[in-house]
């Protein structure tokens, strides 16, 4: 009897639960009946991304504003995820409540593309938007089983960028153009000025990451990826290319990683005087006209590697999420930031290059000394996106490249470790 | 007459009963949403391969994932570096609490300041002291200039695997041994002045008095001290992600048991493993604690 009642005292709290339950639900169905409403007033879409500053921001809400003003039935809210954009991101998608258009980096783009939460973009596209305009490889980082999902809005390949002052001081008067030469110079440029066994200027910044190192790898023939999306970076023909950067900090002791003389990135050792020489992004030149006014810097194409051009090509795309209510709205936005107008106005900070060549030409990077050497890596560049098992592979190299770096293992033991345990993962984890 | 009794009393029993689930409603409700489904999802969920992106889909793989665990190189090197920093962390915290608490008991002038000096790096939010302690940890940096002022080696301590655990070590200990001193300090003011007393008449000295008096009369709080160290420690994760921008680098070496679990659910978006993991990382947690429990058992007087 006693047993009884208990059960049926439980038994009546879960009914108050499901009821609870059933009225929370009615409660978050409503919404959704007055959606179809909501088209017809002025319809509110979500925009998310990343700032790599604040003018970045303010630039945005610009072309924003006059995106809203040719569009009075718009209003677009938009948001800023600072810190681990893709997470935030994934989450929200998986959750329903991701925004209706956002960032994405090709690296993330092709796990998104198979999971089919992004809506092709192709029945929207109209001959009057100008998809040939496009630099062909980084419209190709967002296609997916013939499908376009992304339309790329800026993209960065990377250049030597180096200290001009420098270089004159040892006198060399010009970049290097392969790299031996990069080698040679960085012993001269490498520079301990008051004897105390310590280097005060190093030749090269280095940065020991894979996404700034498929080229190098690829430069005597090796792949980062077979052909069934396993890694196969560990190859004679890879590790030819990679022990170049490894000699180079090891035995030459000519180049440093941010961490050696306690910086963050390569363009903040180049501007603190640490190193000579470093390899980054378009980004970097906004930078050092902010951060390091003083700086007299130079840009030239990467040195060639065994005779081959080769650079890496980060790009980023604005995408739209499969379950938007609001579709049209959506693409109109899109194609107004991805469009001739919107493009030009968001390029015209030089934080990225504008993929649309016409803008490109228009506001002359292709000209102007600094941006060139960017410009030109286009043609030959890696773009950095492997398939959706890239961040897992990346992870794995990272780890043991560094190792190999600072002479814990050599570099075929270390590659070979780190391959092993990215396939492993990859195959455990299918 | 008696039965009529009896099944009054039953029913005013069930009565009761009801009445105490009602008033515990609203508790079993929350503890129960907040709770209890999870670990009971997350449970259920260690045993299936799980999408979430997309199509959600579960899929039944039964012990799939606790063999992946066995076979996974980065779970062994997440377990071994916890576990060094456990082994490390939380006896020279728990010293170190026990040692300051002690101080402050003391009959020293400005105790009051100390306390809350002490007390402050407690407070301080963790993600903030990290970015400060990367800022001291800095190759140019503040404990490399002192450490080279002192001619002391200096090291890269961001960038070398072999210091950079140690780092977090350092900082950890410092900022949670506060916590634990206060707790040892409210337990220090209640033990009575009067054993101490007649300790001195019977003429103990003062390191007899701690050790007979002081630390058996802490043996419940340092049973406490040390299981909330070790779960703490256990469950290291913001300075590790925030030293190592969330990679568990360099060279795995600031890679922790619940950072791992971390990349395997958000960054690989596998559930199912991170939740395997999960369930892991419980049961040490509770194997420590039951060991913990019958090493300080408490003597029984009966």
């Amino acid at each position: 009897m006693k047993i009884g009642l208990k059960k049926s005292g439980l038994g009546s709290l879960i009914l108050a639960a499901i009821a609870l339950v059933g009225c929370l639900k009615q409660v978050t169905r409503s919404p959704s009946q007055n959606a179809f409403k909501q088209e017809e007033s002025p319809v509110t879409i979500t925009l998310s991304g990343w700032q790599s500053n604040p003018n970045e921001k303010q630039l945005l809400k610009q072309v924003i504003q006059a995106f809203e003003a040719k569009n009075p039935d718009i209003n677009v809210k938009y948001e800023v995820v600072n810190s681990e954009y893709m997470d935030v991101i994934k989450t929200r998608l998986i959750g329903d409540v991701a925004p209706d258009v956002f960032y994405l980096d090709a690296l993330e783009a092709p796990l998104l593309m198979q999971y089919n939460v992004l809506e092709p973009l192709d029945s929207y596209i109209t001959p009057a938007f100008n998809l040939a305009d496009f630099e062909s490889s980084m419209l190709n980082a967002f296609k997916h089983n013939g499908k376009l999902y992304g339309l790329p809005k800026d993209f960065s390949t990377l250049a030597l960028i180096y200290n001009k002052k420098t270089f004159a001081a040892v006198g060399i008067t010009q970049p290097p153009q392969t790299w031996d030469q990069l080698i040679a110079v960085s012993k001269k440029l490498t520079i301990d000025q008051n004897n105390d066994q310590k280097t005060d200027q190093y030749g090269f910044g280095l940065a020991p990451e894979l996404a700034r190192q498929v080229f190098v790898l690829k430069a005597f023939g090796g792949q980062l990826m077979g052909q069934n999306a396993y890694a196969t970076f560990a190859d004679t023909k890879s590790l030819k290319g990679l022990q170049l950067v490894i000699d180079q900090y090891r035995r030459d002791r000519t180049s440093a990683q941010p961490t050696d003389v306690g910086a963050t990135s390569g363009s903040e050792m180049l501007g603190q005087g640490k190193v000579a020489m470093t390899i980054e992004g378009t980004w970097a030149i906004p930078y050092f006209k902010e951060t390091f006014p003083e700086l007299d810097f130079a840009t030239a194409e990467v040195p060639t590697i065994n005779g081959k051009s080769g650079t890496m090509a980060f790009t980023v795309a604005y995408v739209m999420n499969r379950k938007t209510k609001h579709k049209k709205a959506a693409w109109k936005l899109i194609a107004y930031l991805t469009g001739a107008e919107g493009m030009n106005a968001w390029a015209k900070q030089g934080l990225a290059l504008p993929t649309r060549r016409s803008v490109l030409a228009r506001l002359g990077y292709n000209q102007s000394p600094l941006y060139a050497p960017f410009a030109k890596g286009a043609k030959y560049a890696t773009i950095w996106q492997a398939g959706k098992n890239l961040p897992t592979v990346r992870m794995n190299f990272n780890n043991q490249f560094i190792s190999a770096l600072l002479g814990e293992q050599t570099l075929p033991q270390a590659m070979k470790k780190a391959q092993d345990t990215a396939n492993r993962e990859i195959y455990l984890g299918n | 007459m008696s039965a009529l009794t009896k099944d009054r009393w039953r029913n005013r029993k069930a009565g009761d009963s009801l009445a105490g689930y009602l008033f515990m409603a609203p508790t079993i409700l929350i503890a129960g949403v907040f709770l209890i489904l999870p670990i009971a999802y997350a449970i259920a969920l260690a045993f299936q391969k799980v999408q979430l992106l997309g199509d959600v889909s579960y899929q039944f793989t039964g012990l799939k994932n606790f063999v992946r665990i066995a076979q996974d190189d980065r779970v062994w090197i997440a377990l071994k570096n916890t576990a060094s920093y456990v082994a490390i962390v939380v006896p020279i915290q728990t010293m170190l609490a026990l040692t300051l608490a002690l101080i402050l008991n003391s009959q020293i002038k400005g105790r009051s300041w100390f306390r809350v000096a002490f007390f402050l790096p407690t407070v301080t939010s963790s993600a903030v002291l990290t970015l400060i302690f990367m800022w001291i940890y800095n190759s140019n940096g503040l404990l490399n200039g002192v450490l080279s002022f002192l001619h002391l080696p200096t090291y890269n301590w961001l960038g070398d695997p072999n210091v950079a655990l140690k780092g977090i070590m350092i900082m950890n200990i410092w900022s949670t041994a506060p916590l634990f001193m206060v707790i040892y300090l409210a337990a220090l003011q209640d033990i009575p002045e009067t054993l101490y007393e007649a300790a001195t008449l019977d003429g103990a000295s003062r390191w007899e008095k701690f050790l007979h008096i002081t630390i058996p009369f802490l043996k419940p709080v340092t049973f406490f001290v040390i299981v909330m160290g070790i779960i703490g420690t256990f469950q290291l994760f913001d300075q590790s992600y925030i030293f190592s921008a969330g990679s568990g680098g360099p060279n795995d070496s600031t890679l922790t048991i619940v950072l791992l679990i971390y990349q395997y659910a958000f960054k690989n978006l596998d559930m199912g493993y991170a939740l395997a993991l999960t369930l892991m990382l419980a049961a040490i947690l509770m194997t420590s604690t039951i060991i913990q429990r019958t090493l300080f058992k408490e003597e029984r007087l009966d």
